[in-house]
């Protein structure tokens, strides 16, 4: 399963490498990437540890409003317009949206899925009613963005050295993937939040608190949902909240995302990926010269083929204790 | 314990997301003449363009006459029919105000049932007895842009915050969704760069969305790397993105609606023209007739370059800096389409 979608990316990856397009598609694919990948990495660390986080979508709104109103805030003041104390603010906030939905879950044993539809509604009015105090209107201006990082000496490779020039945050996905993973294989606290997800009786009996693990799983789906969200408006420079917000369902892509990678950060990633490489493509496509279909047709190409993947490659093995309550017996 | 946390969730996020909705812009007394119910298209107010192009005619109306008015901002399609409704059920509202083409199948409808109020749609037409219909002829406003785009990806020019690439021809469009309206915009401006060299690439693709600045970002990007010299969009909100990729690579791109040089001003540096659409002047036409009594309804008002309805406007950094050839060349197209001796289309298939 998870290596399904592993091969899946790296097939995208294959196309891209043999020439079919450029280094500056998989830099825009992983641009793309950024929101789809963090929302799925914050999903399965909540997921994993027993409480699914459906609001993920939210989290995401909240981060990229956050980023963009503390860096129209911090430049009126004498500290300056800082991009990235911008940025540290957003993952505060989403964090502290997490918060509140992980009190409403585990202290309040309210059911999870109608708990995070109302953290998506929530920000979905919040945001935009917000910015229109701010800016009144419910876009923001364009406020400054992240200036792209060039890796010194990869950047100056030939042909592939435009995959070295990249915007903080997709690098930040870069090393947060691999960290994901061994945190959750490799280390004591990966341990505890499958057991919490899997078994919480057994792990309250070997002495843990499963309250707090919860907490914490459902706090990292906030601060990874901060990231992704204020990476993708501060790689823009502004927050649009019309409509169904500049987020535009690419949390609910990250949800699927992870299952399609069966709760494996890496096997996630690479659907993210998937979906956004999909994404630049019919970009691409779209702009051939002489080929006269519809943009519309041409763009829902990578939602049919999330779903079919979805559908068709291996089966997501959910946690079992995902989304009971847990009622420690002493 | 979770019906009631679900009662409470549902109604907080209810009320938030409602918060935003209807507001009354009225400034407090009951005593103006006329009312007029507004309600806007899905890319919402600071979209720094079409739907605020509408704004600021009806601020101007209201600072010229003795008006009152109400403003609604769906957030989807389907919202459109209860603000109408809403609206043209109101006895204290005069005039209804539907800002853009998707306003259409709903107020077919309304319009019929609702045949005592008097209705304003913008860039359709709808056949009713009390319905006037602004149209615009976005294909001219566009050529012309289009033109300037293909003379500037011929031409060396740096000014301001960028510069064209003398190795490539290649002119883009961003649209936001494909409909035929926007195909109006594309046509236009793809006949406009032609019109200079028939070589001229010009790759345009379509976000999807109208509310998505970072695919117009990647959509832009991927234009500029492959040598584009000027972006056209006309993609709302989505816009925005355009910009940002514009500044990042140093090239040049055109706003739409209105003059986003001065509504978008973080990014005059890049903004070297405007296709302007005097949204504006329609809403507050329609308002004065309403106040002067002269609604007739059934009207359609067709505006191109001819009645200044659709316009070019250079962006106010490259004002009196771009070479006069190039200003004198768009001029001469601008009154041979006014004449007649340019035919622009106004779709894709008569490019």
């Amino acid at each position: 399963m998870a290596l399904g979608a592993v091969f899946v990316g790296l097939f995208i990856f294959a196309l891209w490498t043999v020439g079919l397009v450029g280094s500056s598609s998989i830099s825009s694919a992983l641009r793309l990437t950024v929101p789809i990948g963090f929302a799925a990495m914050g999903g399965i660390f909540a997921e994993k540890a027993g409480v699914i986080n459906i609001g993920l979508e939210g989290l995401l709104i909240i981060g990229a409003f956050g980023a963009i109103a503390s860096l129209y805030a911090l430049s009126v003041t004498p500290i300056g317009a800082s991009i990235w104390l911008a940025f540290a603010f957003a993952v505060v906030a989403s964090t502290v949206v997490a918060l509140l939905f992980a009190i409403v879950c585990i202290e309040f044993k309210a059911d999870q899925i109608i708990a995070g539809l109302a953290v998506w509604l929530i920000a979905l009015g919040f945001a935009p009613f917000a910015s229109y105090i701010i800016w009144d209107q419910t876009n923001s201006p364009s406020v400054g963005s992240f200036s792209a990082w060039a890796i010194p000496g990869l950047s100056d490779l030939p042909v592939i050295g435009g995959l070295f020039v990249a915007t903080p945050p997709v690098i930040l996905l870069i090393i947060a993937v691999p960290v994901s993973w061994y945190l959750l294989n490799r280390t004591t606290f990966g341990m505890w939040i499958e057991a919490s997800g899997e078994d919480p009786k057994s792990l309250d009996t070997a002495g843990v608190d499963v309250r707090k693990v919860r907490y914490a799983g459902v706090l990292l789906s906030g601060v990874y949902c901060g990231i992704g969200g204020a990476g993708m408006a501060l790689t823009v420079g502004q927050f649009v909240g019309s409509g169904d917000t500049m987020m535009d369902g690419r949390g609910f892509i990250g949800l699927t995302a992870y299952l399609i990678g069966n709760y494996n950060p890496i096997a996630a990633f690479f659907a993210s990926f998937l979906f956004a490489g999909l994404e630049a493509l019919q970009i691409q496509v779209q702009q051939i010269a002489g080929f006269d279909v519809s943009s519309r047709l041409i763009g829902i190409i990578p939602y049919v083929t999330v779903l079919v993947v979805l559908a068709f490659v291996g089966k997501t093995q959910m946690p079992s204790s995902a989304g009971d309550h847990y009622e420690s017996d002493d | 314990m979770e019906r009631r946390t679900f009662l409470t969730s549902v109604g907080v996020g209810a009320t938030a997301g409602m918060a935003g909705c209807l507001v009354d812009n009225g400034d407090g007394d009951d005593e103006a003449d006329v009312t007029v119910g507004i309600v806007y298209s899905t890319g919402g107010l600071g979209d720094e363009s079409f739907n605020d192009m509408a704004y600021s005619g009806i601020e101007d109306a209201e600072s010229d006459f003795d008006i009152d008015y109400q403003d609604a901002e769906p957030d989807t399609v389907a919202d459109m029919n209860d603000m109408q409704r809403q609206f043209a059920g109101d006895e204290d509202i005069d005039l209804v105000c539907c800002i853009g083409f998707d306003h259409e199948t709903d107020l077919i409808e309304n319009a019929d049932e609702f045949d005592d109020q008097r209705f304003v749609i913008i860039d359709a037409v709808v056949d009713a007895d009390n319905v006037d219909s602004y149209v615009f002829r976005e294909h001219e406003g566009s050529f012309q842009v289009g033109h300037l785009a293909g003379l500037l990806t011929e031409t060396e020019y740096a000014h301001a915050g960028g510069e064209t690439n003398p190795d490539d021809s290649i002119v883009g469009f961003v649209g936001g969704e494909e409909t035929s309206l926007i195909e109006r915009f594309e046509a236009g401006y793809i006949a406009g760069a032609e019109y200079v060299d028939d070589s001229i690439e010009t790759p345009s693709a379509y976000a999807g969305s109208w509310d998505d600045p970072s695919t117009g970002q990647e959509i832009a990007n991927g234009m500029y790397e492959d040598g584009a010299d000027v972006v056209y969009h006309s993609a709302g909100g989505t816009g925005g993105g355009v910009f940002e990729s514009a500044q990042s690579y140093e090239r040049f791109a055109i706003g739409v609606d209105d003059d986003q040089s001065l509504s978008a001003e973080e990014s005059s540096d890049v903004i070297v023209a405007s296709m302007i659409k005097r949204v504006d002047n329609a809403v507050y036409d329609s308002i004065e007739s309403v106040v002067e009594d002269e609604f007739e309804g059934g009207d359609t008002n067709d505006l191109g370059l001819e009645e200044d309805g659709v316009d070019a406007v250079i962006g106010q950094d490259f004002e009196d800096d771009l070479p006069d050839d190039i200003v004198n060349a768009l001029e001469d197209s601008r009154q041979q389409i006014i004449d007649g001796d340019i035919d622009v289309p106004d779709n894709l298939d008569d490019l």
